[in-house]
């Protein structure tokens, strides 16, 4: 049996302001795993645990309770986080520093080879498309820059685990196309990626898997398909209906959208070939059919705030 | 190599902090005006014997270097107790501790930084005290590496002090005690004066556990005239100063056990 790559085992935490004799509970025996190589999403409303349950796993909280590994070490082992790369949610960066020297003491830190620095540096810029403001120093980058740096120097060390927390807040749309495309290039070198965000239609076309937890509790994980259904209902664009088949429609349950030029039924998945069959029978043709299953954003929805457990 | 690196960027955080700049330029400012009573003093010299001026004249160096060392101690506290707050408050630590760096190589790192910096203000401070008795007509009797040498501990035992305490409080709160304890540390300082009660059973515990530094204090070397030389032996210079590292390397440990425990977030 393979190790997972993130291993979190009724893990709770209690942010406790002693002063002032409070108690917030942040995470509440949440438990998870992701495999190697899967691209994973943490999803939850704000507040919900997701920044906590990251800086724990890179060792800069401690949980109250559970276990917790990391590549099969314990979270903030050394070991592990030579093989991690890591983009904080609002990444902060000293402002001093222009983006080259920057890397540069993250390659140090990294432990990385100092004398191929200058291709591997030159290589990162492009790829995070900053070729051009290697000298400009940080404090002057908009927030997709220091972002899109952010991504780099997660990176740097050629990490087999990626915890991205809110990789694309502050970019554009552009900007999140290529953090997209980047995740879809790690995805395919089979690096495990694990990310939260609030991006749900970006989420649903780059991730594997979905964790979604609320007010510190696990609502539901589980692949996209065990999620999202794999369809039991299917819509077929047709050029036309006759009236017998339409009868035959409303007896199956099926709904019937007319539009201008073409027809939209959604039927079971049950009845899909009868459906084909009495329609080319009937002289009409198919322009198009699709499986239908709700979409991420739909079942996020459903979930949260119905604190629903698992 | 890594906590080198976190030293040499700890260092280049420090020349550009705007808070230390505009403290520099007034602690400049301040010293110049120090300087006016110095002239002042020499000018007097002139009417006396040769022994007087010497020794009034290094008498006003060491109150200068007194007051440029003394702010030096609260320097390294202060340097020491930011430079970890605010990798936290600005959140640039986590980025660093993502990367395989252990949290005491960090603090060490941070340490060694500040330490860098005392090292420029050490020598910036010798640079002034020879200009001083140049200014006054005088040279300075006491050997450089004892100039350079004991002020270096005495900061060092400060960074450290504040580096546990930042640990766990607040960079002002952390600053506000170790004044406190510094002043507190003069005052329980042994006079051989006769004291009595309870005051007396706590001077001596509060002596060991405080900061008392006025033994790494490089001014009693400033004030020494020519005709008032008196050697001090290796072994005495190697006790003081084993104390003073003695005292940093503890205060050291403790914060980075205090460091392993804490929270690298804002929360």
């Amino acid at each position: 049996m393979t190790t997972p790559a993130i291993e979190f085992k009724e893990v709770t935490k209690v942010y406790r302001r002693r002063l002032a004799g409070q108690e917030v509970p942040a995470l509440t025996h949440v438990s998870f795993e992701v495999g190697a190589g899967e691209v994973c999403a943490f999803l939850g409303p704000n507040g919900a645990g997701k920044t906590t349950s990251i800086n724990i796993l890179m060792g800069f909280l401690y949980a109250d309770y559970g276990k917790i590994s990391v590549l099969g070490y314990e979270p903030g082992d050394v070991r592990a986080k030579q093989k991690t790369g890591f983009v904080p949610e609002n990444f902060a960066f000293y402002k001093h520093l222009n983006a080259e020297k920057l890397l540069r003491f993250h390659l140090a830190l990294a432990g990385g080879d100092m004398t191929k620095s200058i291709g591997l540096i030159r290589d990162l810029l492009f790829k995070v498309q900053l070729q051009g403001y290697e000298k400009l120093k940080i404090g002057k980058y908009s927030r997709g820059m220091v972002q899109r740096l952010g991504i780099a120097q997660a990176l740097l060390s050629d990490p087999q685990l990626l915890l991205l927390d809110e990789p694309t807040s502050g970019l554009d749309p552009a900007g999140r196309k290529e953090v997209k495309e980047l995740i879809h290039t790690m995805k395919g070198e089979g690096k495990t990626i694990f990310l939260s965000s609030h991006i749900l239609s970006e989420v649903e076309q780059i991730c594997d898997r979905a964790i979604i937890i609320d007010k510190g509790r696990l609502v539901r994980m589980g692949s996209l398909n065990e999620l999202l259904g794999t369809g039991d209902h299917v819509e077929i664009l047709a050029n036309g209906l006759s009236p017998e088949v339409e009868a035959a429609l409303v007896e199956w349950g099926a709904t019937i959208e007319r539009g201008p030029n073409s027809v939209r039924i959604t039927v079971p998945v049950t009845r899909k070939r009868e459906l084909v069959e009495k329609l080319w029978a009937s002289g009409f043709d198919l322009l198009s059919m699709n499986p239908v299953r709700s979409s991420l954003e739909e079942l996020y929805l459903k979930l949260i705030g119905t604190g629903v457990p698992v | 190599m890594k906590i080198w690196k976190i030293a040499q960027n700890t260092f280049g955080t420090f020349l550009r902090d705007r808070l230390l700049i505009i403290f520099g330029v007034l602690f400049i400012c301040t010293v110049l005006l120090m300087m006016t009573p110095l002239l002042v003093a020499k000018a007097m010299a002139k009417v006396g014997s040769a022994a007087q001026a010497q020794g009034m004249i290094l008498g006003m160096v060491s109150s200068i270097m007194f007051f440029v060392s003394g702010t030096g101690s609260l320097l390294a506290a202060w340097c020491a107790a930011s430079s970890v707050a605010n990798e936290i408050k600005s959140g640039t630590i986590l980025a660093v501790m993502a990367r395989p760096v252990k949290r005491w190589e960090f603090l060490l790192g941070k340490y060694a930084g500040v330490i860098l910096l005392m090292s420029v203000y050490v020598v910036m401070m010798f640079g002034l005290s020879w200009l001083l008795a140049w200014i006054g007509g005088e040279r300075i009797q006491s050997t450089p590496w004892v100039l350079l040498a004991y002020p270096m501990v005495r900061y060092a035992v400060y960074g450290a002090v504040a580096m546990a305490l930042v640990t766990v409080l607040h960079p002002v709160l952390t600053i506000g005690i170790i004044f406190i304890m510094a002043v507190v540390a003069l005052i329980v300082e042994p006079t051989g004066q006769a004291v009595t009660g309870y005051w007396n059973d706590l001077r001596l515990p509060l002596w060991i556990i405080l900061p008392s530094t006025s033994l790494l204090s490089e001014d009693r070397f400033l004030a020494i005239t020519h005709a008032s030389l008196k050697q001090v032996g290796a072994l005495e210079h190697l006790t003081v100063l084993t104390y003073g590292l003695d005292y940093a390397l503890v205060l050291l440990l403790i914060a980075m056990w205090s460091f392993h425990y804490r929270s690298l977030t804002r929360d």
